[in-house]
């Protein structure tokens, strides 16, 4: 994909500043669930509805949103936290109204922010995000430092999972780590790979119910996006599924969590 | 930023010669006349030789070499310091001869002070050089491993007390056979912790040691930290589903 830098942040504002950006941490607990597909598709689904939206990759010491887009990146976060890069030279604007922020592959000391690190980092994150209407970070999977601080960050968690009972179980283990950080965490629940609306709503019933009865947490449903064939495509063409295939029902499915994702700041929260 | 430098006449090399704080940068001095053995340049000479030899007195221990209480409690705040600003753990090793008062009685303090300084020697080799090894009081020593956690921390005490145990002091013809206790603890960043309070945490557990029976190594287990996140038996039975794979609603 040709990438050009997104000029168009760094210069001078022609629409008006949107405010304080509406900030989703999305993260999953187990990996392999496909968080960062979801990510990427749901950015490109929010930018299609007029938004401006900058996607971070979180998972700063494996980063894979580039691979996922097929972009070649100059500048990362490592490079703005350890070289002292300005941070808006890192971003790369791959539609007119989405950005993204990258972060490095293969450097260990990065998946674990160290405390001064993460002052700068969130300074950096919450002056950049200034100019979107929604900030999406992409977390490592697991249940790190990185994760939990990236979640309490934001203003609110976006939890993907798969109807398979480890992924159920690694998410229930996030959510319950995010309930110690802080005593009652906004949780959103996306339900990935399903077979059907029904599965997932069935998933999305048995997680509440445990989280009710052990953490007295109710995360909300989200929704959720099918097994599909041109999921994997969009994965293995690096080009999200949203643009490969348009007409697709994980394509819509992703639509209509924009749509729902979308309202939220308008909520008046 | 201060000057690192080995100080001459050390024999412990790396342990107490690496200091890392009160030192004093080394000036030329010139006569400003140009004189050849000017009486004064010597005189600034003499008093900076002075002023080194005893700011290096002000954090070692002078039978042993290696470093004191006062420096143990400086370089420990710092390092807990580090700990709070990186999250990297501080460990602490508080170490206590065995019946070190037997050597004493039966041999003579010459002996014990030779003892002393024995057992710094021998440990001084089988640490890191980011280790600082102090001597706490009589026969008594503190470790800081910085940036380690509880199993390199309890890996390193014990390669000590076999290192010890495995090498008897001779002197003026006796072999006298030497071991030691050892109490272990980290610091993780706990707020309202200071280095006081963190040397009374691994001291218990050198009290623990010498109860047990000595030449031995007791540290805190750390299970019980991890459990107040952990997924439960059972909460892990609510979230697997039932028999059949589907997500059918509960019951009863």
């Amino acid at each position: 994909m040709h990438v050009k830098p997104a000029s168009w942040v760094t210069g001078p504002a022609d629409a008006p500043e949107p405010g304080p950006p509406y900030i989703y941490a999305i993260s999953s607990g187990k990996g392999g669930v496909g968080k960062t597909s979801i990510t990427v598709n749901l950015a490109y689904a929010l930018a299609g509805q007029g938004s401006r939206v900058l996607v971070v990759d979180g998972d700063l010491g494996l980063a894979n949103i580039d691979v996922l887009l097929g972009l070649t990146v100059a500048t990362t976060i490592s490079d703005v936290l350890e070289r002292g890069q300005e941070a808006r030279v890192a971003l790369v604007q791959v539609e007119p109204n989405l950005a993204i922020l990258p972060a490095a592959s293969g450097v260990p000391e990065m998946v674990n922010l160290a405390p001064q690190d993460r002052e700068v980092l969130e300074e950096l994150l919450l002056a950049l995000g200034q100019g979107f209407h929604y900030v999406l970070i992409d977390t490592a999977a697991g249940i790190g430092h990185s994760v939990l601080w990236f979640n309490a960050l934001a203003d609110c968690s976006l939890v993907v999972l798969t109807p398979d009972p480890t992924s159920l179980t690694d998410a229930y283990a996030l959510i319950k780590v995010l309930c110690q950080r802080q005593p009652q965490p906004h949780v959103m629940i996306v339900v990935n790979q399903v077979a059907s609306e029904q599965e997932a709503q069935q998933v999305y019933d048995h997680l509440k119910r445990v989280t009710e009865r052990f953490l007295g947490v109710t995360p909300l449903y989200a929704g959720a996006v099918p097994k599909a064939p041109e999921v994997i495509q969009g994965v293995r063409q690096q080009t999200p599924f949203l643009k490969s295939a348009p007409g697709g029902k994980a394509t819509q499915a992703v639509r209509a969590l924009a749509g729902k994702l979308g309202r939220q700041p308008g909520d008046g929260r | 930023m201060p000057v690192r430098h080995t100080l001459v006449g050390n024999d412990l090399g790396g342990i107490a010669g690496m200091l890392s704080c009160c030192e004093l940068p080394q000036i030329e001095c010139v006569c400003p006349l140009g004189h050849q053995g000017c009486p004064l340049v010597e005189e600034v000479e003499r008093l900076q030789a002075e002023c080194r030899r005893l700011a290096e007195l002000s954090h070692t221990d002078p039978l042993t070499g290696v470093f004191n209480y006062r420096h143990l409690i400086v370089s420990l705040e710092q390092e807990m310091e580090r700990t709070r600003r990186t999250e990297l753990p501080t460990a602490l090793i508080m170490i206590d001869l065995d019946h070190f008062k037997l050597v004493n009685d039966r041999y003579g303090h010459t002996v014990g002070d030779a003892a002393l300084r024995w057992v710094c020697q021998l440990w001084g080799r089988n640490v890191r050089r980011l280790d600082t090894l102090c001597r706490y009081g009589g026969e008594e020593f503190a470790l800081i491993l910085p940036g380690s956690r509880m199993a390199a921390a309890v890996q390193t005490a014990r390669r000590l007390q076999k290192t010890l145990a495995a090498s008897p002091l001779h002197y003026e013809g006796y072999e006298i056979p030497l071991t030691a206790s050892f109490g272990v603890d980290v610091y993780r960043g706990e707020m309202g912790v200071g280095a006081i309070e963190l040397i009374k945490r691994a001291d218990e557990f050198l009290r623990l040691a010498k109860v047990q029976g000595r030449n031995r190594c007791c540290y805190r287990q750390q299970r019980a930290q991890s459990l107040a996140t952990e997924v439960s038996a059972a909460e892990r039975a609510a979230l697997f589903p039932p028999a059949g794979g589907t997500y059918a609603r509960e019951t009863g």
